[in-house]
Protein backbone atom coordinates (compact mmCIF):
# COMPACT_ATOMS: atom_id res chain seq x y z
CA UNK A 1 0.00 0.00 0.00
CA UNK A 2 1.19 3.51 -0.73
CA UNK A 3 0.07 4.81 2.12
CA UNK A 4 1.86 8.29 2.92
CA UNK A 5 4.38 7.08 5.22
CA UNK A 6 6.39 10.18 5.47
CA UNK A 7 5.64 13.66 6.90
CA UNK A 8 7.16 16.80 5.20
CA UNK A 9 6.70 19.79 8.14
CA UNK A 10 6.84 23.04 6.63
CA UNK A 11 7.83 25.81 8.80
CA UNK A 12 5.21 26.69 11.06
CA UNK A 13 2.26 26.13 8.71
CA UNK A 14 0.22 22.75 9.69
CA UNK A 15 0.64 20.58 6.23
CA UNK A 16 -1.14 17.57 6.34
CA UNK A 17 0.93 13.87 5.71
CA UNK A 18 1.35 14.37 2.04
CA UNK A 19 2.12 12.00 -0.69
CA UNK A 20 5.82 10.55 -0.81
CA UNK A 21 7.28 12.56 -3.68
CA UNK A 22 7.90 9.59 -6.01
CA UNK A 23 9.64 6.50 -4.65
CA UNK A 24 12.59 8.75 -3.76
CA UNK A 25 10.98 9.46 0.11
CA UNK A 26 9.94 5.88 0.13
CA UNK A 27 13.36 4.13 -0.57
CA UNK A 28 15.03 6.57 2.59
CA UNK A 29 12.37 5.76 4.74
CA UNK A 30 12.26 1.86 4.06
CA UNK A 31 15.90 1.70 3.81
CA UNK A 32 16.63 3.00 7.49
CA UNK A 33 13.80 1.18 8.37
CA UNK A 34 15.49 -1.97 7.00
CA UNK A 35 18.73 -1.91 8.00
CA UNK A 36 18.03 -1.01 11.89
CA UNK A 37 15.32 -3.63 12.27
CA UNK A 38 16.63 -6.44 9.93
CA UNK A 39 20.00 -7.28 10.10
CA UNK A 40 19.13 -10.84 10.85
CA UNK A 41 18.79 -11.41 6.88
CA UNK A 42 21.20 -13.10 4.89
CA UNK A 43 23.90 -11.77 2.61
CA UNK A 44 22.28 -9.02 0.12
CA UNK A 45 19.98 -7.13 2.64
CA UNK A 46 20.45 -3.52 1.22
CA UNK A 47 20.01 -4.33 -2.09
CA UNK A 48 17.08 -6.25 -2.28
CA UNK A 49 15.57 -3.59 -0.14
CA UNK A 50 15.93 -0.94 -2.30
CA UNK A 51 14.54 -3.36 -5.08
CA UNK A 52 12.03 -4.51 -2.96
CA UNK A 53 10.69 -0.93 -1.76
CA UNK A 54 11.37 0.26 -5.44
CA UNK A 55 9.37 -2.51 -7.01
CA UNK A 56 7.07 -2.53 -3.81
CA UNK A 57 4.37 -0.82 -5.90
CA UNK A 58 4.96 -1.77 -9.57
CA UNK A 59 5.66 -5.16 -9.08
CA UNK A 60 2.61 -6.11 -6.87
CA UNK A 61 2.00 -9.05 -9.59
CA UNK A 62 5.15 -9.52 -11.13
CA UNK A 63 6.65 -11.86 -8.29
CA UNK A 64 7.01 -15.65 -9.11
CA UNK A 65 5.95 -15.38 -12.48
CA UNK A 66 9.35 -15.44 -13.56
CA UNK A 67 10.17 -19.11 -13.07
CA UNK A 68 8.55 -20.69 -16.41
CA UNK A 69 10.97 -22.37 -18.44
CA UNK A 70 13.64 -22.25 -16.49
CA UNK A 71 16.46 -25.12 -15.28
CA UNK A 72 14.81 -26.51 -12.22
CA UNK A 73 17.98 -24.94 -8.92
CA UNK A 74 17.07 -21.61 -11.27
CA UNK A 75 13.56 -22.10 -10.33
CA UNK A 76 14.11 -23.27 -6.80
CA UNK A 77 15.99 -20.23 -6.46
CA UNK A 78 13.32 -17.74 -7.75
CA UNK A 79 10.99 -19.50 -5.67
CA UNK A 80 12.82 -18.62 -2.57
CA UNK A 81 13.66 -15.29 -3.88
CA UNK A 82 9.38 -14.08 -4.08
CA UNK A 83 8.77 -15.15 -0.42
CA UNK A 84 11.52 -13.38 0.62
CA UNK A 85 10.70 -9.93 -1.07
CA UNK A 86 7.07 -10.47 0.22
CA UNK A 87 8.07 -10.93 3.67
CA UNK A 88 10.08 -7.89 3.40
CA UNK A 89 6.83 -6.21 1.42
CA UNK A 90 4.64 -7.42 4.97
CA UNK A 91 7.16 -6.16 6.95
CA UNK A 92 8.12 -2.70 5.30
CA UNK A 93 4.34 -2.46 4.89
CA UNK A 94 3.93 -3.10 9.03
CA UNK A 95 6.14 -0.32 10.08
CA UNK A 96 4.47 2.36 7.46
CA UNK A 97 1.62 2.01 9.00
CA UNK A 98 2.85 1.82 12.71
CA UNK A 99 4.58 5.32 11.59
CA UNK A 100 1.20 6.26 10.23
CA UNK A 101 -1.27 5.09 13.39
CA UNK A 102 1.71 7.19 15.29
CA UNK A 103 1.30 10.25 13.32
CA UNK A 104 -2.58 10.42 13.45
CA UNK A 105 -2.92 9.75 16.42
CA UNK A 106 -0.62 12.90 17.37
CA UNK A 107 -2.39 15.25 14.83
CA UNK A 108 -4.61 18.80 16.07
CA UNK A 109 -8.22 18.60 15.43
CA UNK A 110 -7.54 21.23 12.16
CA UNK A 111 -5.20 18.81 11.32
CA UNK A 112 -7.35 15.69 11.83
CA UNK A 113 -10.35 17.50 10.15
CA UNK A 114 -7.99 17.87 7.18
CA UNK A 115 -6.74 14.46 6.97
CA UNK A 116 -9.93 13.10 7.06
CA UNK A 117 -11.28 15.43 4.15
CA UNK A 118 -8.17 14.26 1.90
CA UNK A 119 -8.13 10.51 2.66
CA UNK A 120 -12.48 10.42 1.71
CA UNK A 121 -12.77 13.33 -0.95
CA UNK A 122 -12.97 11.29 -4.17
CA UNK A 123 -14.84 12.08 -7.51
CA UNK A 124 -18.29 10.71 -8.04
CA UNK A 125 -17.63 7.66 -10.17
CA UNK A 126 -21.32 8.14 -12.03
CA UNK A 127 -20.24 11.51 -13.30
CA UNK A 128 -16.88 10.47 -14.41
CA UNK A 129 -18.24 7.25 -16.60
CA UNK A 130 -20.58 9.52 -17.91
CA UNK A 131 -17.88 11.12 -18.87
CA UNK A 132 -15.33 9.17 -20.33
CA UNK A 133 -18.06 7.31 -21.96
CA UNK A 134 -19.21 10.76 -23.64
CA UNK A 135 -15.88 10.62 -25.00
CA UNK A 136 -14.97 7.43 -26.20
CA UNK A 137 -19.38 6.94 -27.19
CA UNK A 138 -18.68 3.12 -25.89
CA UNK A 139 -19.01 1.92 -22.45
CA UNK A 140 -16.04 1.36 -20.20
CA UNK A 141 -14.98 -1.17 -17.40
CA UNK A 142 -15.70 -0.25 -13.94
CA UNK A 143 -11.52 -0.17 -13.26
CA UNK A 144 -11.35 1.75 -16.00
CA UNK A 145 -13.75 4.28 -13.99
CA UNK A 146 -11.55 3.49 -10.49
CA UNK A 147 -8.25 3.77 -11.84
CA UNK A 148 -9.36 7.32 -13.94
CA UNK A 149 -10.93 8.99 -10.48
CA UNK A 150 -7.36 8.05 -8.82
CA UNK A 151 -5.45 9.41 -11.17
CA UNK A 152 -7.33 12.80 -11.29
CA UNK A 153 -7.39 12.82 -7.58
CA UNK A 154 -3.66 12.55 -7.86
CA UNK A 155 -3.83 15.43 -10.60
CA UNK A 156 -5.75 17.63 -8.71
CA UNK A 157 -2.88 16.95 -5.41
CA UNK A 158 -0.02 18.28 -7.51
CA UNK A 159 -2.03 21.18 -9.24
CA UNK A 160 -2.67 22.07 -5.44
CA UNK A 161 0.63 21.87 -4.29
CA UNK A 162 2.35 23.49 -6.54
CA UNK A 163 -0.34 26.55 -6.24
CA UNK A 164 0.29 26.26 -2.75
CA UNK A 165 4.57 26.48 -3.42
CA UNK A 166 3.72 29.82 -6.01
CA UNK A 167 1.21 31.11 -3.83
CA UNK A 168 4.14 31.03 -0.82
CA UNK A 169 6.82 32.19 -2.86
CA UNK A 170 4.76 35.14 -3.89
CA UNK A 171 4.17 36.02 0.19
CA UNK A 172 0.52 36.20 -0.02
CA UNK A 173 -1.43 33.49 2.15
CA UNK A 174 -4.23 30.61 1.21
CA UNK A 175 -7.11 30.76 -0.43
CA UNK A 176 -5.81 30.18 -3.25
CA UNK A 177 -6.77 32.31 -5.99
CA UNK A 178 -6.60 31.72 -9.82
CA UNK A 179 -3.61 33.04 -10.51
CA UNK A 180 -1.92 31.24 -8.87
CA UNK A 181 -3.40 28.04 -10.14
CA UNK A 182 -2.65 29.31 -13.36
CA UNK A 183 1.22 29.66 -12.72
CA UNK A 184 0.90 25.88 -11.09
CA UNK A 185 -0.38 24.66 -14.29
CA UNK A 186 2.47 26.38 -16.46
CA UNK A 187 5.15 24.99 -14.31
CA UNK A 188 3.70 21.41 -14.47
CA UNK A 189 3.54 21.85 -18.26
CA UNK A 190 6.61 22.88 -18.24
CA UNK A 191 7.64 19.75 -16.07
CA UNK A 192 5.48 17.70 -18.87
CA UNK A 193 3.37 16.42 -16.08
CA UNK A 194 -0.06 17.78 -17.55
CA UNK A 195 -0.79 16.16 -20.83
CA UNK A 196 -1.46 18.51 -23.56
CA UNK A 197 -1.86 16.99 -27.21
CA UNK A 198 -3.62 20.54 -28.57
CA UNK A 199 0.01 21.78 -30.17
CA UNK A 200 3.31 20.43 -29.97
CA UNK A 201 5.98 22.51 -27.78
CA UNK A 202 9.34 23.29 -29.86
CA UNK A 203 11.92 23.03 -27.32
CA UNK A 204 14.68 24.75 -29.58
CA UNK A 205 13.95 26.84 -32.39
CA UNK B 1 -8.57 27.59 -30.17
CA UNK B 2 -7.72 29.12 -27.18
CA UNK B 3 -6.38 26.93 -24.12
CA UNK B 4 -8.98 27.17 -20.82
CA UNK B 5 -6.13 27.89 -18.19
CA UNK B 6 -4.17 29.98 -19.95
CA UNK B 7 -6.74 32.60 -20.71
CA UNK B 8 -6.42 35.41 -17.95
CA UNK B 9 -10.01 36.82 -17.83
CA UNK B 10 -11.68 34.77 -20.53
CA UNK B 11 -13.19 31.55 -18.70
CA UNK B 12 -14.99 34.41 -15.89
CA UNK B 13 -16.43 36.13 -18.50
CA UNK B 14 -17.31 33.87 -20.93
CA UNK B 15 -18.92 31.65 -17.48
CA UNK B 16 -21.67 34.67 -17.01
CA UNK B 17 -22.19 35.25 -20.78
CA UNK B 18 -24.85 32.09 -19.91
CA UNK B 19 -26.09 31.78 -23.72
CA UNK B 20 -23.86 30.57 -26.76
CA UNK B 21 -23.76 27.99 -29.43
CA UNK B 22 -20.11 26.88 -28.08
CA UNK B 23 -20.66 23.91 -25.93
CA UNK B 24 -17.77 24.61 -24.14
CA UNK B 25 -16.03 24.06 -20.48
CA UNK B 26 -17.84 26.82 -19.28
CA UNK B 27 -21.45 26.56 -20.26
CA UNK B 28 -21.88 23.15 -18.48
CA UNK B 29 -23.11 22.56 -15.24
CA UNK B 30 -20.96 22.26 -12.39
CA UNK B 31 -20.02 18.81 -12.11
CA UNK B 32 -17.25 18.52 -9.19
CA UNK B 33 -18.26 21.39 -6.85
CA UNK B 34 -18.41 19.80 -4.14
CA UNK B 35 -16.11 17.40 -4.51
CA UNK B 36 -13.68 19.71 -5.35
CA UNK B 37 -14.04 21.37 -2.39
CA UNK B 38 -13.58 19.12 0.04
CA UNK B 39 -10.35 17.84 -1.87
CA UNK B 40 -8.76 21.23 -2.19
CA UNK B 41 -9.05 21.63 1.50
CA UNK B 42 -7.91 18.30 2.29
CA UNK B 43 -4.40 18.94 -0.03
CA UNK B 44 -3.96 22.34 1.62
CA UNK B 45 -6.12 24.89 1.00
CA UNK B 46 -8.22 27.14 3.14
CA UNK B 47 -11.44 25.65 4.30
CA UNK B 48 -13.45 27.86 1.93
CA UNK B 49 -11.81 27.75 -1.42
CA UNK B 50 -12.71 30.48 -3.86
CA UNK B 51 -15.61 29.50 -6.16
CA UNK B 52 -13.43 30.30 -9.18
CA UNK B 53 -10.50 28.60 -8.18
CA UNK B 54 -12.52 25.40 -7.68
CA UNK B 55 -14.15 26.28 -11.22
CA UNK B 56 -10.64 26.56 -12.81
CA UNK B 57 -9.67 23.18 -11.44
CA UNK B 58 -12.78 21.44 -12.35
CA UNK B 59 -12.18 22.64 -15.86
CA UNK B 60 -8.65 21.26 -15.82
CA UNK B 61 -9.70 17.99 -14.18
CA UNK B 62 -11.72 17.41 -16.89
CA UNK B 63 -9.80 18.63 -19.76
CA UNK B 64 -7.16 16.29 -18.08
CA UNK B 65 -9.31 13.10 -17.95
CA UNK B 66 -10.51 14.04 -21.71
CA UNK B 67 -6.88 14.04 -23.05
CA UNK B 68 -6.31 10.93 -20.62
CA UNK B 69 -9.20 9.78 -22.96
CA UNK B 70 -8.26 10.60 -26.38
CA UNK B 71 -4.78 8.92 -25.70
CA UNK B 72 -6.34 5.79 -24.40
CA UNK B 73 -8.41 5.45 -27.49
CA UNK B 74 -5.59 5.89 -29.29
CA UNK B 75 -3.19 2.96 -27.90
CA UNK B 76 -3.57 -0.61 -27.29
CA UNK B 77 -7.30 -1.82 -28.62
CA UNK B 78 -8.58 1.30 -30.91
CA UNK B 79 -11.49 3.22 -30.08
CA UNK B 80 -11.66 1.50 -26.84
CA UNK B 81 -10.37 2.76 -23.14
CA UNK B 82 -8.77 -0.23 -20.99
CA UNK B 83 -7.30 -0.23 -17.98
CA UNK B 84 -4.00 -1.21 -19.30
CA UNK B 85 -3.73 2.07 -21.37
CA UNK B 86 -4.25 3.80 -18.65
CA UNK B 87 -1.62 2.44 -16.76
CA UNK B 88 1.04 2.36 -19.89
CA UNK B 89 0.35 5.90 -19.96
CA UNK B 90 1.07 6.85 -17.01
CA UNK B 91 4.22 4.74 -16.78
CA UNK B 92 6.43 7.63 -16.22
CA UNK B 93 4.42 9.06 -13.75
CA UNK B 94 5.56 7.54 -10.37
CA UNK B 95 3.08 8.99 -7.83
CA UNK B 96 0.12 8.27 -10.65
CA UNK B 97 1.32 4.63 -11.41
CA UNK B 98 1.65 3.73 -7.76
CA UNK B 99 -1.44 4.97 -7.06
CA UNK B 100 -3.43 2.94 -9.85
CA UNK B 101 -1.54 -0.01 -8.79
CA UNK B 102 -2.45 0.40 -4.97
CA UNK B 103 -6.36 1.17 -6.61
CA UNK B 104 -6.40 -1.72 -8.71
CA UNK B 105 -4.89 -4.29 -6.08
CA UNK B 106 -6.99 -3.07 -3.51
CA UNK B 107 -10.34 -3.85 -5.51
CA UNK B 108 -9.13 -7.03 -6.33
CA UNK B 109 -8.50 -7.89 -2.68
CA UNK B 110 -12.25 -6.42 -2.00
CA UNK B 111 -13.87 -8.25 -4.56
CA UNK B 112 -12.29 -11.48 -3.07
CA UNK B 113 -13.18 -10.97 -0.04
CA UNK B 114 -16.84 -10.12 -0.41
CA UNK B 115 -16.99 -13.40 -3.03
CA UNK B 116 -15.63 -15.21 -0.25
CA UNK B 117 -17.97 -13.86 1.80
CA UNK B 118 -21.11 -14.17 -0.14
CA UNK B 119 -20.00 -18.05 -0.70
CA UNK B 120 -19.67 -18.31 3.16
CA UNK B 121 -23.14 -16.75 3.65
CA UNK B 122 -24.75 -19.61 0.76
CA UNK B 123 -22.98 -22.41 2.28
CA UNK B 124 -24.37 -21.78 5.87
Amino acid sequence: MADPAQVKKDGGMDTPAEEPPGTDAQDTSADSAAVSGESTEGPRPTVEDEKTVLQKDSSAGEDGEGSSGLHPPAVKKLKVEPEKKKEKRQKVDEDEIQKMQVLVSSFSEEQLNRYEMYRRSAFPKAAIKRLIQSITGSSVSQNVVIAMSGISKVFVGEVVEEALDVCEKWGEMPPLQPKHLREAVRRLKNRDQIPNTKYKRIVFH
Amino acid sequence: MAEEDDDTGFDEDVEDGGLGADGGHGRRKRLFSKELRCMMYGFGDDQNPYTESVDILEDLVIEFITEMTHKAMSIGRQGRVQVEDIVFLIRKDPRKFARVKDLLTMNEELKRARKAFDEANYGS
